[in-house]
């Protein structure tokens, strides 16, 4: 309703970018509303590239490279950003098995002591003995507190079922996962560093109150000597044939119960039919309160408080599910009303109207998302890590636009069928009647 | 706009309040153009403080029934509230605590119309109909049971129910089970009767909005409500002063024990608040704040959780904490004692007070990067004090000085204030023998 409403130049102008020689490369979006800014990034160092029996390796040595550098312990770092209310993280975990996430940010006229810290940490962290022997501790209590949680014992119990040992989506078991905890030393983090991190893989996306020509030049300057380290390739895993199983995981003492539906999708974010199918899962089950799974399982029969449906695409096809909560009595019905929706919903597909209505919700949800610093990051960030390039962002919405009905309708029947879930409920059943 | 609709109250750090003449619904701008978007969000003054027995979580229930149907906006018509946000791409919800209930939607700009109708319409049309209410009571169960599902909600359920006996702050938010399950559609009616209007509300716009304009459309979406018939009913119980040490425990099955320390303290707009947080974050505000050293990287915790409460009346001081396995949760407590006694004894240094100034500050300047966070930390401080606390609210911070936080630590973190909370999983009792659980560490 605003004359005046703010007018953002196409990003692919906006955007200053630099690539170097190693292959890092950077990007900067000046946005000078407040006097902060973002910081997100990847590089390619996930648990894809660990050996097999190990996958934990990639995420420790994510999460390690917080606790010392050659500069700096552990302790002075978080002295020095905390002083100022900077913040900076590194995490890989099982939900996207390739990249590394890198995450930041800081009042602007912090900026240089979050980008130095960030390209110190990045390229002389050192793996303190006694760091990782504290983490090691930490961990083996975090995974027996997972194993309390419903929802966390039912989705890793259907990655179990639904992908073999080896793959990379495989989850072990909780006692498999503290034993390789036990096992792993600073070394083993090490060597996963030199092997895997370097500037090759590496994509940095600065958004805020900046100078960007300067933060490109400041980056540069600190990282065009690092090594470029591997030039990881993305040996795609095979997407298994599904081979439907049902198990209960009894968890002592739960009021509400979990239930994961899941199949092996063939679907990576790269694939041209992601966003059709993107769409027609929005229709089937994206938001409890609008999405058919939701009307029918939540607002009609009122058995859940929630329920989503999705898939995890990344640069590895990852699994479709729906994941929903129940009173444990109340599983059953949940379950076959669920999977009622879903037939019906592959038999006839979307309506012009719900077609209609994900578009313009997409497209108006696309620019709330940008509506932060943050958001602009990440979405930049996401854009360069799939390779779409900058220009993404401003060809989303004719590209969503752009979808029909009958792609939407075929993309997604192609992928999910029914009657090939495995269903995984998570709680206390023995005392349920 | 019909000329002197509303009457400019009060301007200060960019805001400006303004009272809507015909039913004195309080209206707060914030411009803030860092993007095509807005933030219309509308706060009542109704929690489960205005809640007794027999119908704790009703404010909750009421919420969750707005979403069902007015005239306008109906399931049944195709037009129901979510859909509708939906199809505009609103990030939206609605969130009940101790002290208000609030509606929000984020919006792209030119979809303001549609945001303020719908809040409108809720105000004062919600249908409120029992074939809604049966199956949401169900719903609204299933939340509740997940909540019990956590150890660190059920830690703190049980800390209120036991540092507060008198005060409503005893009960959650979400209710007892047993009120859930059992209140009537009229006692919902009956309290949406008593508290949605717009004299116990305020709406707030922040983002890409002329301000000529937005009045506007305000006006004409709220301005024909009346007030409320009668006066809004206040809450005049009041928690007597707690005269010596409270402990409860917990015992459920599970893998890891969880410790609570709580002390009752003082109301949010009193003067010691911004000390209160200013302490909380001394202890608990990241790697470097003490009981994070204390705790975490002596290996005796898995995390620690520091909540310096800020409500309306009289609230709590907390730490809570996980206990790693191994580890005896009265060794949890004994150092958070030790380091609570540690400022009483020595105070903090000038570098930690600092720290945590700055990093308070710079949350209310991270605020500013979007529109639905300054409206989220608005909707809180109206609801325990009023906007002019938030904005106000830095500069109280920045006056606070190592001696102020000891001095709020001999006042009001002694052991006659204090609830101590533990969660123990029970012994490995009834075996569990399913292919996967039974094989787990235990």
């Amino acid at each position: 309703m605003s004359a005046n409403a703010p007018h953002r130049a196409p990003f692919a102008e906006a955007v200053r970018s630099r690539t170097l020689a190693n292959g890092a490369r950077l990007f900067v979006l000046e946005n000078r509303f407040n006097p902060t800014l973002a910081l997100s990034g990847s590089l390619r160092a996930g648990r894809l590239y660990a050996p097999p029996d190990r996958r934990l390796i990639a995420s420790l040595t994510a999460g390690e490279l917080m606790k010392g550098t050659a500069r700096r312990t552990k302790l002075q770092l978080a002295e020095d950003l905390e002083g100022r209310a900077a913040s900076l993280s590194f995490s890989s975990d099982a939900s996207d098995p390739v990249g590394v996430d890198l995450g930041g940010s800081a009042l602007s006229r912090d900026a240089d002591l979050l980008l130095d810290a960030l390209v110190e940490v990045l390229r002389m962290p050192i793996f303190p003995a006694e760091e990782l022997d504290k983490e090691k501790k930490r961990l083996v209590g975090a995974i027996r507190q997972q194993q309390d949680q419903t929802s966390i014992r039912a989705y890793e119990a259907a990655m179990r079922r639904i992908y073999p040992a080896g793959h990379p989506l495989y989850r072990h078991k909780g006692h498999e996962r503290i034993a390789k905890v036990e096992a792993l030393d600073r070394t083993d983090l090490e060597a996963f560093y030199r092997e895997h991190y370097g500037a090759s893989s590496l994509a940095l996306v600065v958004v805020g109150d900046v100078d960007a020509e300067r933060v490109l030049d400041r980056l540069e300057a600190a990282l065009e000597s690092w090594t470029a380290g591997p030039s990881p390739t993305l040996a795609a895993p095979m997407v298994p044939a599904p081979v439907p199983s049902s198990e209960t995981v009894e968890v002592p003492d739960k009021a509400s119960a979990d239930v994961v539906l899941a199949l092996p999708a063939d679907l990576t974010r790269t694939d041209p039919d992601f966003l059709a199918c993107s769409l027609a899962n929005s229709a089937l089950g994206q938001s409890s309160l609008t999405s058919r799974l939701g009307v029918r399982v939540r607002d009609t029969e009122g058995l859940t408080y929630g329920i989503h449906s999705g898939f995890s695409a990344t640069h590895i096809a990852g699994p479709f599910t729906v994941s929903v909560t129940v009173k444990p009595e109340m599983r059953d019905a949940a379950v076959a009303s669920t999977l009622d929706e879903v037939r019906s919903f592959v038999a006839g597909g979307m309506t012009a109207k719900e077609l209609a209505e994900e578009k313009s919700s997409r497209i108006g949800r696309y620019k709330v998302d940008l509506g932060s610093n943050a958001g602009i990051a990440a979405a930049l960030d996401a854009a360069i890590y799939y390779g779409f390039g900058v220009s993404y962002l401003d060809e989303f919405p004719a590209k969503v636009a752009a979808i029909t009905r009958e792609q939407a309708d075929a993309a997604f029947a192609r992928r999910v069928k029914p009657d090939a879930f495995t269903v995984v409920s998570a709680g206390t059943f023995r005392a349920a009647k | 706009m019909s000329a002197g609709a509303f009457e400019l109250l009060k301007e200060k750090s960019g805001f400006r309040e303004f009272r809507l003449l015909s039913n004195g619904l309080s209206v707060l701008l914030f411009p803030n153009r860092v993007a095509p978007v807005a933030t219309f969000a509308v706060v009542y003054h109704v929690g489960s403080r205005n809640e007794a027995v027999g119908h704790t979580g009703s404010t909750h229930l009421l919420e969750h029934l707005m979403f069902k149907g007015t005239p306008e906006f109906d399931r049944a018509k195709g037009t129901a509230v979510a859909a509708v946000l939906e199809a505009i791409g609103a990030r939206f919800n609605a969130t009940t605590w101790f002290d208000r209930t609030n509606y929000y939607e984020t919006i792209p700009s030119d979809a303001l119309e549609t945001a303020l109708a719908i809040e409108s319409s809720r105000m004062r049309r919600a249908l409120l109909r029992d074939e809604d209410r049966v199956p949401e009571m169900t719903v609204v169960r299933n939340e509740f049971e997940r909540g019990e599902n956590s150890p660190f909600q059920v830690l703190y359920k049980q800390t209120f129910a036991t540092a507060f006996r008198e005060h409503p702050y005893h009960h959650p938010t979400i209710g007892w089970r047993s009120d859930i399950e059992g209140v009537a559609t009229s006692r919902l009616k009956e309290f949406y009767d008593t508290f949605y209007h717009p004299n116990n509300a305020t709406a707030m716009l922040i983002g890409d909005f002329e301000e000529l304009d937005a009045l506007a459309a305000i006006e004409r979406h709220f301005g024909a409500i009346p007030p409320s018939p009668r006066p809004i009913p206040q809450v005049y119980t009041v928690e007597p002063a707690q005269e010596g040490e409270r402990r409860f425990t917990v015992r459920r099955a599970g893998q890891v024990a969880w410790c609570g320390l709580s002390w009752r303290t003082v109301e949010a707009r009193h003067a010691d608040t911004p000390v209160l947080a200013v302490l909380g974050n001394i202890l608990g505000g990241g790697i470097t704040a003490r009981l994070h050293q204390a705790l975490v990287e002596k290996s005796l915790a898995l995390s620690v959780t520091v909540v310096p409460w800020q409500l309306r009346d009289p609230a709590l001081f907390s730490v809570f904490a996980p206990v790693r396995p191994g580890v005896e949760p009265s060794q949890i407590e004994a150092v958070v004692r030790q380091e609570i006694a540690r400022v009483a004894a020595e105070s903090v240094t000038e570098a930690e007070c600092e720290k945590a100034r700055t990093q308070i500050e710079a949350e209310v300047v991270f605020d500013r990067d979007s529109t639905d966070q300054i409206a989220a930390s608005l909707s809180e401080a109206i609801a325990v004090a009023d906007w002019e606390w938030y904005a106000d609210y830095p500069a109280h911070i920045r006056s606070v000085a190592p001696a102020d936080v000891q001095r709020v630590v001999l006042e009001y973190l002694h052991d006659d204030a204090l609830t101590v909370g533990l969660y123990l999983p029970k012994p490995a009792g009834s075996p569990v023998d399913s292919e996967d659980g039974g094989k787990e560490p235990s």
